[in-house]
């Protein structure tokens, strides 16, 4: 006897269960009534920044750095870091959890800038407040880099159940924390069958990070003697960035292990009968990593700072300067990293530190009374293929501005070789990024 | 004097072929504070007779460590002669670099942290090297560059560390060198150093490899120079 979806959350009971989907409960005005300041006004210009990755951790960081008498502020609804960089390489057990784990106390008493582990429950851009579970804060500048969040609704049409039931038994492991765990369990334990990963459509964090991790789970697959499939459906018509190297990768390395399908763009997700119907065919699965699209954090959402596209519909990421990473619709908000829209960046830990430190630099002269000219970040992404030996290929990709066009111009380097020498490196940028942030 | 005066006094001095130290070092470093003057090392080969110019072989890259015992340098002989430059920071400051040494002022030498994110080369490996003309980089197809594999910042050792591409923000720092009597000295550093940073963010290295951060920081008189493949167990090329 088959096992419907009703039946199946009954016996589950989870119904009772989706309140733990993220959601803002209340509004920031019914909250003002009770909410208190948690800090007393700043002497100097405060620059609130909301959320402690690549990004803001950067922007706080080069804040105090351009001029240590700014008053900044690093809210973090997590207590510590975990990378998303390099976690496939935790995944497949080739760094420790330490490697890819890190705290905010250093850097913020190293620096001076005050770490809040807090949520954000609203912001109120006419009044210049950020109102956490703690109570508000006042800035004169904000900063918002808050990440991704996944948009389950693409998929169930807003059944939140179905959203939870995913996530839970099937976590996509693009934001930090219990669902990498949760991922690497179910690698380690996976003992046959087809293992599917989703690649999500459009914009997402991280490009090539699918592809690597099917290397990586691959690689656990071989080395476990595991009788089974990584299938990586890609709604993209090829694999990208890195093609070849990935393809290389799948085709000497895990022939029969690895099957990647093309121009998968999803139609249906069935996780509880654990099939997906999509253009290039359906797919039943023992276990997966159902990725569902991204979206820019709920911050941006929250304060109001989402693109519309022509037909006024919400583009899902951020209405910012592609130079200056202004909000477009307010001089005192910037927003950085993986929410930003409208520019060839890809929404990377590399990007992010390197558009924080852009922004810092930006928000440092407003402060000064200066305007700069800005520059334009960088991204450097290497990709483990290979876990005996350890090897990797890299893209590199610096930008130019055409000013005839107004428009900037993406110019990457690739080695799609794998090489040891460039595992190594690999190893060498995420230990510096590291430093640059925390150290 | 303003800054634009000095330089201008200074630019016709600074950036011919050789420059005297004591004014270089007052003059700059008082309008600018771009040099710091540290004990004179005298360079030796690894059997302790010193260095000269004729043991520099053309675009090999040699190691040696200065100002403090573990601070990393690529001396490297570019060839052919090379002018002195004027560096020009992201906030507009400047400063100027003599060139190369050498009877045929082909000598430079670099400080071998990278000033991005400070990767330097250890006794394991070194993700920052010179490229010689026939082995350009794989990445960038740049030649005749320094280029640090970690972030692929790009520098040119024929114009005082320049960067050529990349995201650090700022060159690289140069060792400035004297020859006096075929014997070659380090007697500075020009640019901005990243000492502090190296000193702060490799703490726990440092003291594996020195046994004390107090060790790591001793100022050198004397430095072994070799070739970076006898230091390095990997060169790491990207």
């Amino acid at each position: 006897m088959s096992m419907t979806r009703r039946d199946l959350f009954k016996l589950a009971g989870v119904g009772a269960l989706t309140a733990s989907i993220p959601s803002v409960g209340f509004s920031a005005a019914e909250r003002v009534k009770k909410a208190e300041a948690i800090l007393p006004p700043s002497k100097g210009s405060r620059v609130v920044v909301c959320g402690g990755g690549w990004a803001g951790l950067t922007v706080a960081k080069y804040l105090k750095k351009e001029n240590p008498n700014i008053d900044v502020v690093l809210i973090e609804k997590r207590p510590n870091f975990f990378s998303c960089p390099i976690s496939n390489e935790w995944l497949a057990g080739l760094v420790s959890l330490d490697f890819i784990s890190h705290d905010y106390n250093q850097p913020a008493s190293k620096y001076g800038y005050r770490f809040i582990n807090a949520v954000v429950v609203g912001i109120e851009r006419d009044k210049r407040r950020v109102y956490t579970n703690h109570g508000y804060i006042e800035y004169d500048y904000l900063v918002l880099a808050p990440g991704i969040k996944y948009n389950y609704d693409a998929w169930f049409k807003g059944d939140k159940n179905m959203a939870y039931y995913t996530k839970v038994n099937y976590p996509a492991a693009f934001i930090p924390g219990s669902e990498h765990l949760a991922l690497k369990r179910k690698v380690w334990e996976f003992e046959e069958g087809d293992f599917v990963i989703t690649v999500p459509p459009g914009a997402y964090r991280c490009p090539p990070a699918s592809y690597e991790r099917a290397a990586m789970i691959a690689y656990v697959f071989k080395k476990n003697n595991v009788k089974g499939r990584v299938i990586i459906l890609d709604p993209k018509e090829d694999i990208a960035p890195k093609g070849p190297g990935f393809r290389a990768a799948y085709e000497q390395l895990y022939l029969g292990i690895v099957e990647y399908v093309p121009k998968a763009q999803i139609k249906e997700v069935d996780p509880v009968n654990k099939v997906i119907k999509t253009t290039a065919g359906d797919f039943k699965f023992a276990d997966a990593n159902l990725v569902p699209p991204h979206q820019a954090g709920e911050l941006v959402w929250m304060a109001d700072l989402i693109a519309k596209d022509k037909d006024g519909k919400p583009t899902g990421w951020a209405d910012q300067d592609p130079l200056t990473f202004q909000a477009k619709a307010d001089p005192r908000v910037f927003l950085v990293g993986d929410v930003i829209g409208g520019v060839p960046y890809p929404k990377s830990g590399h990007m992010g530190n390197s558009q924080g430190k852009i922004v810092a630099k930006i928000i440092a002269s407003r402060i000064a009374g200066k305007d700069i000219k800005p520059t334009l970040p960088d991204n450097t992404c290497y990709s483990m293929v290979n876990g005996e030996p350890q090897e990797a290929i890299v893209i590199n990709v610096t930008y130019d501005y055409n000013d005839k066009e107004k428009k900037i111009v993406p110019k990457p380097k690739v080695i799609n070789e794998r090489s040891e020498s460039l595992a190594k490196a690999t190893y060498e940028w995420a230990k510096s990024m590291y430093k640059d942030m925390f150290a | 004097m303003d800054r634009r005066d000095f330089i201008k006094t200074c630019g016709a001095i600074a950036v011919a072929s050789f420059l005297d130290t004591k004014f270089f070092s007052e003059a700059l470093a008082s309008q600018e504070g771009f040099l710091k003057l540290y004990s004179k090392a005298i360079l030796l080969k690894e059997d302790g007779t010193p260095l000269t110019e004729k043991d520099i072989a053309p675009h090999r890259e040699y190691i040696f460590f200065y100002p403090f015992a573990s601070t990393p340098c690529y001396l490297i002989n570019l060839g052919d002669e090379v002018k002195g430059a004027q560096l020009k920071l992201n906030d507009g400051q400047t400063y100027l670099w003599k060139g190369g040494v050498g009877s045929k002022k082909s000598i430079v030498a670099y400080s071998a942290i990278c000033s991005h994110q400070w990767s330097y080369p250890t006794k394991d490996y070194a993700f920052i090297n010179y490229y010689p003309p026939d082995k350009p980089s794989e990445t960038t197809k740049k030649a005749g560059v320094i280029q640090c594999c970690a972030h692929l910042t790009v520098f040119d050792p024929k114009a005082g560390g320049k960067v050529i591409e990349g995201p650090a923000e700022v060159p690289l720092a140069s060792i400035l060198l004297e020859e006096e009597g075929g014997k070659l000295y380090a007697v500075g550093v020009l640019g901005k150093d990243q000492f502090d940073a190296f000193f702060e963010n490799y703490k726990t290295d440092l003291r594996k490899e020195y046994g004390s951060t107090a060790k790591a920081k001793e100022l050198v008189d004397k430095c072994v120079v070799m070739e970076v493949g006898k230091y390095v167990k990997e060169i790491i090329r990207c």
